[in-house]
């Protein structure tokens, strides 16, 4: 795995995720550029590096978001795991199951991260919060192969659509 | 028999070690006061800021540039007259109209504060929107002014009259605005036509939610909300919001109301900040 490529990518997405969502957004619906990241390096490499970048990539959402620092950086890292550990089972090449893959996983990051907000600040509304969940997972789902396709042109995936792991 | 402790250079290699390393940091950073985690935060991203500033500066003047452009369609008839004329100049006039624009928004906004609210002995602080939040659920904006403009923690910041939210975290050249609308932000208000005191309170979407509304209350929609200065952050009769929903529910005690900020973020480019 190139990490000078990885921390260019994740500052790339950082600074398009901070300035630029205005112009791709869709009112409510906001789509996580982080986690189809997440999705990327869980399916392509090794346990150790995948924790490493996962870890580095919530720091790096934690450092433009208000609120707890650390918080994303370990859901990232758990959620990264529960993928890792479950892509022996997936077909990652296709691009069905990089879309389902990053709506499921992004409906579950979503709602582990509403629980700790929901804990700190008890001021969301409920109903609004599980649409607001549901639209961003769906749209970050939508965009997940088109960023793979461009986090595949500076990463090899000679390993993502491999069958057997090492 | 000889036992030898592992070094740290063979700990890192070992997965184990490595998430559980990782995580620990993590647990520190998330339980670290918070003023020293912010304090990290702006120390940490300090370096990034003047890239953000970049990357908005160009999506602005390019977003300005095509509502020009988008304009100019409409009217063929000046559009043609334009083409036909100025072609060559076209990109640099649009980028002194937009740089003009600018500079007249900030001055508007300056003026316009500086009469309606004359009995405030502040010094208001323009500033441009650089950044925005990077989660889905909480509500910021980063702004290019920092301590050596004199922003300090808990300024508060207003566009076109009407408070936006304050500072949370400042660093030298660059500061963290918590908008109203932010799941953390309680800003103590009040409803200008029945006086009835209220909280207005974040909830992670495009409205705010009002607290502590008594079932009795007669509000209805349309009802302004201004800030009231009870605790001394904010300075009173600033408008915060105008409800648009309310609704009292079975035997609870406080009515549930939905209001929707004066400030849509989205739509604006800068904003001032007043020193408290």
């Amino acid at each position: 795995m190139r990490w000078l490529t990885f921390f260019c990518i994740l500052l790339c997405v950082s600074l398009f995720q901070s300035t630029l969502m205005n112009w791709i957004n869709l009112g409510l619906a906001v789509p996580d550029l982080y986690f189809p990241l997440i999705l990327f390096y869980s399916f392509l490499s090794d346990f150790k590096q995948n924790t490493i970048a996962n870890w580095f990539t919530g720091m790096a959402k934690d450092l433009f978001s208000e609120g707890g620092f650390g918080i994303n950086s370990i859901l990232f890292v758990a959620v990264g795991f529960f993928i890792w550990s479950v892509r022996g089972i997936l077909y990652r090449g296709h691009l069905i199951t990089q879309v389902l893959s990053a709506f499921i996983f992004s409906i579950i990051y979503n709602i582990l991260y509403v629980a700790h907000i929901s804990l700190s600040f008890h001021s969301l509304n409920f109903s609004t919060t599980l649409w607001v969940i549901f639209i961003c997972s769906f749209y970050t789902a939508v965009l997940a192969p088109l960023m793979f396709w461009i986090f595949s042109k500076f990463q090899p995936t000679q390993m993502l659509f491999s069958i057997r792991d090492k | 028999m000889r036992t030898s402790t592992p070094s740290f250079g063979s700990l890192i290699k070992n997965p184990l070690a490595t998430i559980i390393i990782l995580l620990s940091i993590s647990l520190v950073l998330l339980f670290l006061p918070p003023k020293l985690s912010g304090r990290i935060k702006a120390t940490c991203v300090a370096p990034v800021r003047p890239l953000q500033w970049a990357t908005c500066f160009c999506s602005n003047s390019v977003s300005n540039f095509f509502d020009r452009v988008i304009s100019s369609w409409q009217d063929a008839r000046v559009r043609n007259r334009l083409e036909e004329q100025t072609t060559q100049l076209k990109n640099k006039i649009v980028e002194q109209q937009d740089a003009i624009y600018k500079l007249q928004n900030k001055l508007t906004n300056l003026s316009k504060f500086q009469t309606e609210n004359k009995n405030i002995k502040t010094n208001p602080i323009p500033a441009d929107i650089i950044g925005y939040d990077t989660s889905n659920f909480r509500k910021s904006i980063t702004i290019n002014v920092g301590s050596k403009h004199g922003v300090k923690p808990n300024d508060f910041i207003v566009s076109n009259n009407a408070l936006v939210g304050r500072t949370t975290k400042v660093s030298e050249g660059s500061s963290v605005v918590q908008l109203i609308t932010d799941p953390a932000s309680r800003v103590p208000g009040r409803v200008l036509q029945t006086r009835e005191q209220v909280i207005v309170e974040g909830n992670a979407s495009a409205f705010c939610s009002l607290k502590y509304v008594p079932r009795w209350a007669k509000l209805k929609k349309g009802d302004e909300i201004v800030s009231s200065d009870i605790g001394g952050v904010y300075p009173p009769s600033l408008p915060i919001a105008t409800i648009v929903e309310n609704e009292v529910q079975g035997g609870s005690l406080f009515q549930s109301v939905k209001a929707l900020p004066k400030v849509n973020i989205s739509k604006i480019e800068s904003v001032l900040v007043i020193t408290n």
